[in-house]
């Protein structure tokens, strides 16, 4: 790293902010020193120099994500991940040559066990099965080849030393050890103490250079437990897979990154070693590494242990697929275990796109307690609890996404137009400067509160690196600031129309779990906040005998009035009872 | 709302795995001795790249944690500050803590803390409405929040140190003359009613609910949770009451760190606390009466294909002198992520699960229970449950490995320096010891951390394991389909209930709004 952007990390900006106007930090960019170095093998290494802990936090990112995929392995590239922690010829085994024969061995039983769930499946299409997915559907020649599958692990795990690349990093001081798939990149990282860079090379340099997929089979039941919890089990998690998939179409980024279940569940060993071979090759992967270390000692390691992988034979095929300009406005109409609520996507423009700086700006503008949408939604026409919106710049496509939840007695539909509303605004008038100049002044000041320390630094270039390219993080900042109001309102014209957008409307889907309802959704919206207060001096009202007067009142005069009127009576008596009831206890 | 977008999948389970691995709750540093890299990798260099990564030779890393009595100041105006000046950044955060908590709030009046807490910054002060006072905030780009949880309140600043003294006054000006304005009072209140309303929606929150009822009782403090009742007999009247009883200097702690120099930062903390405008009460001392399930299997049934399983055990107070060895024995049991036993075993040997841990840390205030819990799908939860209780059986009959042993205490001692990354960070270290009352009786707590931990056996760990888990008091909890679960899985076939001691209880579920059990004949 050069001494002079080692400076402009530490400067000491006091006497530069004094020079601003009060107006704010206009331009005031903070930048992350990386110096970029390219390894013989085409490997990308990213350095930040930061001697602030005694800590280096190291990762990489892979330039594959679920959209590298095809239908039939879909999730291989989030299973891989997880196989990525098995060790190699050293770790996880005692007897390497006895591993690999075990592993051959379990895969030409896995071979028939597939085409024996090729039956399940064909006879599931028939009708013959009701689930193919249950234990009972199983053939039984798949059940004695389980046996003898069950018969090889038993074998393996004689000489199996379990996780041992998780232990030999937790008992180096190794931390935060985690890694992640999206639909653009995956990722690996971890922190070590600063004395431990070498480990660090050692162990992420072997896993690339000689990884061992085993226990393939068990991993690939822990990805589908991951989709049961984060997927089938939760409120919204079928729905928000069914909306991707509806608004991506035929794209890559309409299949989910943890895979379709059929797909999970046969994915074999073969497909993942021909995508190691292609995706994992060291010009498809950037190593990046932020913390105490000298850079130039760290360049000198980084290629000893990185160089002696050899560059991939074949290159990343070329990415493809546009997408498909939408004709017509999609709409999915949901019942759900959740509160009403609406979700808008609109096809908008992808990383680095110039026009994801307008957007972005504009997502900022709809957002937070002092945004447009918060303003007239929640606090003005009071139709939302909360509301939100956003750019979300993927690598290959980007969307808009807005989301409201109804406020009691309102639709996802009101909130729905309520948004369309807001939108308009914007298309119609240029964003005042104030309220232009108080958002950047959020961004510019978030330049510095991203610098806190060397993890979160880290997992940002792991972030805009992944995206396409690492530069973003100290370029996006000037181009934020550079935005216009007659950007914003261009943007607001050209993205916003009702023929890209696809809306998912959610209302609850009523069952034993919601409850006795005994609240305020019978009410007209006008008897509501009437009715809280109301109820509010009931609660704060201890004594029986006031409260049995109210009731009498309340109860002669039940008979009065038309049906909105009675069905407000009805509540408060309800409730006068109940506090007396209460009181009496 | 929607988090597929900005969401990513992950190895593990980071919010799971956090509470129990130091790796994450121990965060960074202040003194230190940078290595001598150079040397090494010169050393290095000349030498084959070895087989294994023992073979590999480290500089030695010198660490020793940050020493609190560096910090500490007591300010004149009452509270006592921990000031760690920090000129990296051009940022300043204060945040200040409060003694006070839910346990204070009244019979009926569930939920009172959460509403004043939040309502305190967001509803207004004195010379702003709570609108102006956002677009304040906003324009600085300056965040000011307050809120109070279970056991503590905070309010905290954040913002560029060129705006320090504005910020300063709103503080003051939240702190001592809040508005508690009506209308953000309804509209809080409607949004936690909605809230409210999805508590059966996701059967973690089910889960969640339902394990700190059989963990410390209904009827303890914790378990009191708001109703729509509840939130309802909240008047504006009893948040300015709230105010006043408990936010005074003597209820409060500072935590002070970024870009000031320390003695101006202290003069202007004992400007902010002076001179306060009304007098308080001391917060009462936290409650601890709480009453541990009896043994057995309790069951909600939810139609979800997942079930998530609660294993639990009575659990320890902080002060108990088994705190280490239980640390280290949870480590390996459970606490460990992929290095520990119900990890290898529910995870990696049989994919039962995706996430699969165990936590036991010693309260602050009550005893906290041990905690093992899971998710597999309903025909294989039984079996994993079957697991988990075996190893908790086993850890408490063989002593452990001398390696599991030495991975444990090598995680917790090689990651103390993670606990103070950052000067935000070894504040908040400060301001716990402080807080909690630990400070005032062992101040070298972190500095003889690493020594404590090294001094513990596989003696110890055996010794603590057969003593706190008690396979008789374990009681379970299950959330899933009832039916499918307890049918099990033919290739693993498990009596559940008898596992359990045989007794099985049917939770029902609770009436989102007023918590009393639903009827759930239907099902």
């Amino acid at each position: 790293m050069s001494a002079l952007t080692r400076l402009i990390l530490c400067l000491r900006s006091a006497a530069f902010l004094a020079s601003l106007s009060v107006g704010g930090l206009s331009g005031l960019a903070q930048q992350v020193p990386v110096t970029e170095h390219i390894l013989s093998n085409g490997m990308k290494l990213l350095l930040v120099e930061r001697h602030d802990e005694p800590t280096i936090s190291g990762g990489w990112v892979a330039h594959v994500g679920s959209a590298n995929e095809r239908p039939g392995i879909t999730g291989i590239a989030h299973l891989f991940e997880h196989m990525m922690f098995k060790g190699t010829p050293t770790l996880g085994t005692k007897d390497y040559p006895k591993d690999l024969e075990i592993i051959a061995a379990q895969e030409k039983l896995r071979d028939e066990m597939r085409r024996e769930d090729d039956k399940v499946r064909a006879a599931f299409r028939r009708g013959e099965v009701a689930d193919p997915m249950k234990p009972e559907s199983k053939t039984a020649r798949y059940r004695e080849l389980e046996t003898q599958f069950k018969g090889l692990i038993e074998e393996q795990r004689k000489i199996l030393v379990k996780n041992e690349f998780d232990r030999v990093y937790t008992s180096g001081g190794g931390s935060m050890m985690n890694a992640f798939t999206s639909v653009d990149m995956t990722g690996y990282f971890i922190t070590v103490p600063a004395n431990k860079l070498e480990l660090w090379l050692w162990m992420e340099s072997e896993r690339l250079l000689r990884p061992v997929f085993r226990e393939f089979y068990a991993e690939r039941d822990v990805v589908y437990e991951e989709r049961r919890m984060r997927t089938e089990s939760s409120p919204l998690g079928k729905f928000a897979e069914s909306f991707e998939a509806l608004f991506w179409e035929s794209h890559p980024y309409g299949w989910p990154t943890l895979g379709t279940p059929s797909d999970i569940s046969s994915i074999s060993k073969a497909d993942a070693d021909a995508f190691f071979a292609t995706y994992y090759a060291p010009q498809n992967i950037t190593v990046i590494l932020v913390g105490d270390f000298s850079t130039p000692e760290a360049v000198a390691m980084s290629k000893r242990y990185f160089e002696r992988i050899p560059r991939g034979v074949n290159e990343v095929p070329p990415f493809i697929p546009l997408v498909n300009p939408q004709p017509a406005e999609k709409r999915m109409i949901a019942e759900a275990d959740a509160n009403p609520q609406v979700d808008i996507y609109w096809h908008t423009v992808p990383f680095r796109h110039k026009d994801s700086y307008p957007l972005t700006v504009l997502g900022q503008l709809l957002s937070t307690r002092t945004g447009r949408l918060y303003k007239k939604l929640v606090l003005g026409s009071a139709v939302a609890t909360e509301t939100e919106g956003g750019q979300y710049s993927r690598r290959w496509g980007g969307v808009f996404n807005i989301t409201g939840e109804a406020r009691e007695g309102h639709t996802p539909r009101e909130v729905e137009e309520g948004i369309y509303g807001v939108l308009e605004d914007l298309k119609k008038e240029e964003v005042p400067a104030a309220e232009l100049q108080k958002v950047k002044n959020n961004f510019a000041a978030g330049e510095y509160r991203r610098l806190s320390s060397n993890f979160p630094i880290l997992r940002q270039v792991i972030q805009v690196e992944g995206l396409g390219d690492w530069r973003e993080i100290n370029e996006a900042g000037a181009r934020i600031q550079a935005v216009t109001a007659a950007d914003v309102r261009r943007v607001a014209e050209t993205y916003f129309k009702k023929e890209t957008r696809a809306v998912g409307t959610y209302t609850r889907k009523e069952g034993p779990a919601t409850g006795a309802n005994d609240d305020l959704a019978g009410l007209a919206p006008d008897q509501r906040p009437v009715m809280m207060k109301i109820a509010s001096q009931i609660q704060s009202e201890t004594s029986v005998e006031k409260l049995k007067q109210t009731l009498q009142a309340v109860e002669q005069r039940m008979s009065e009035g038309d049906a909105k009127r009675k069905v407000f009576m009805g509540l408060y008596r309800k409730r006068l009872q109940n506090r007396i009831a209460e009181l009496q206890k | 709302m929607n988090h597929r977008l900005h969401s990513y999948l992950f190895l593990m389970n980071a919010r799971i795995s956090s509470p129990c691995r130091p790796a994450v709750w121990l965060r960074r540093s202040l003194q230190w001795i940078a290595p001598g890299l150079v040397a090494i990798a010169a050393v290095a260099a000349e030498l084959p790249i070895p087989d294994r990564p023992e073979k590999l030779t480290f500089a030695p890393l010198n660490y020793e944690p940050p020493d609190p009595r560096v910090s500490r100041v007591v300010l004149k105006a009452g509270p006592v500050a921990y000031v760690v000046p920090d000129r990296e950044l051009p940022l300043v955060n204060i945040v200040v803590h409060v003694r006070v908590g839910e346990y204070v709030d009244p019979q009926g009046k569930e939920g009172l803390s959460g509403l004043a807490g939040h309502l305190l910054v967001r509803g207004g002060s004195a010379s702003k409405s709570a609108e102006e006072l956002e677009e304040r905030l906003a324009f600085l780009a300056a965040s000011l929040n307050s809120s109070v949880h279970e056991s503590k309140g905070t309010i905290s600043l954040n913002l560029l140190s060129k705006d320090l003294d504005e910020g300063l006054a709103l503080l003051r000006e939240a702190l001592t003359a809040p508005r508690f304005q009506q209308d953000k009072l309804d509209l809080l209140r409607q949004q936690q009613l909605q809230a409210m309303k999805q508590r059966n929606d996701d059967s973690s929150d089910i889960e969640d609910r339902e394990r700190e009822a059989l963990s410390y009782g209904e009827k303890f403090w914790l378990n009191r949770l708001d109703t729509q009742a509840s939130i309802e007999a909240v008047t504006r009247d009893d948040l300015a009451a709230y105010h006043k009883r408990w936010f005074h200097p003597a209820n409060f702690l500072v935590a002070a760190s970024g870009d000031f120099d320390r003695d101006a930062m202290v003069a202007k903390l004992e400007t902010l606390f002076t001179a306060w405008p009304f007098q308080g009460e001391a917060g009462p001392a936290v409650p601890a009466d709480l009453e541990f399930a009896a043994p057995g299997l309790y069951i909600v049934d939810k139609d979800v294909n997942q079930g998530r399983v609660a294993v639990l055990l009575p659990g320890i107070l902080r002060t108990s002198p088994d705190n280490y060895a239980i640390a280290l024995m949870n480590m390996i049991l459970g606490g460990g992520g992929f290095t520990s036993r119900i990890m290898n075993r529910v995870r990696s040997d049989e994919g039962l699960a995706y996430s699969a841990f165990s936590m036991f840390r010693g309260g602050v205030y009550y005893p906290t229970p041990f905690h093992a819990g899971f998710q597999s799908k309903s025909r294989t939860v039984a079996y994993a449950t079957s697991i988990v209780l075996e190893e908790m059986k086993r850890i408490a009959q063989e002593p452990v490995g001398d390696e599991e042993l030495e991975t444990a205490k090598r995680a917790f001692i090689d990651n103390l320096p993670r606990r103070f990354t950052t000067k935000a960070n070894v504040a908040d270290a400060f301001i716990d010891e402080e807080f909690t009352g630990r400070f005032a009786k062992e101040p070298d707590f972190w500095k003889n951390y690493r020594t404590k931990i090294q001094a513990i056996t596989k003696e110890d760990v055996l010794r603590v394991a057969k003593k706190y888990l008690d396979p008789k008091r374990v009681a379970v909890l299950v959330v899933g389909q009832k039916a499918e679960i307890l049918k099990g899985n033919p290739e693993h076939p498990v009596d559940f209930p008898a596992l359990l001691g045989g007794r099985v209880v049917d939770l029902p579920l609770r009436d989102p709004l007023t918590l009393k059990p639903l009827n759930v004949e239907n099902k």
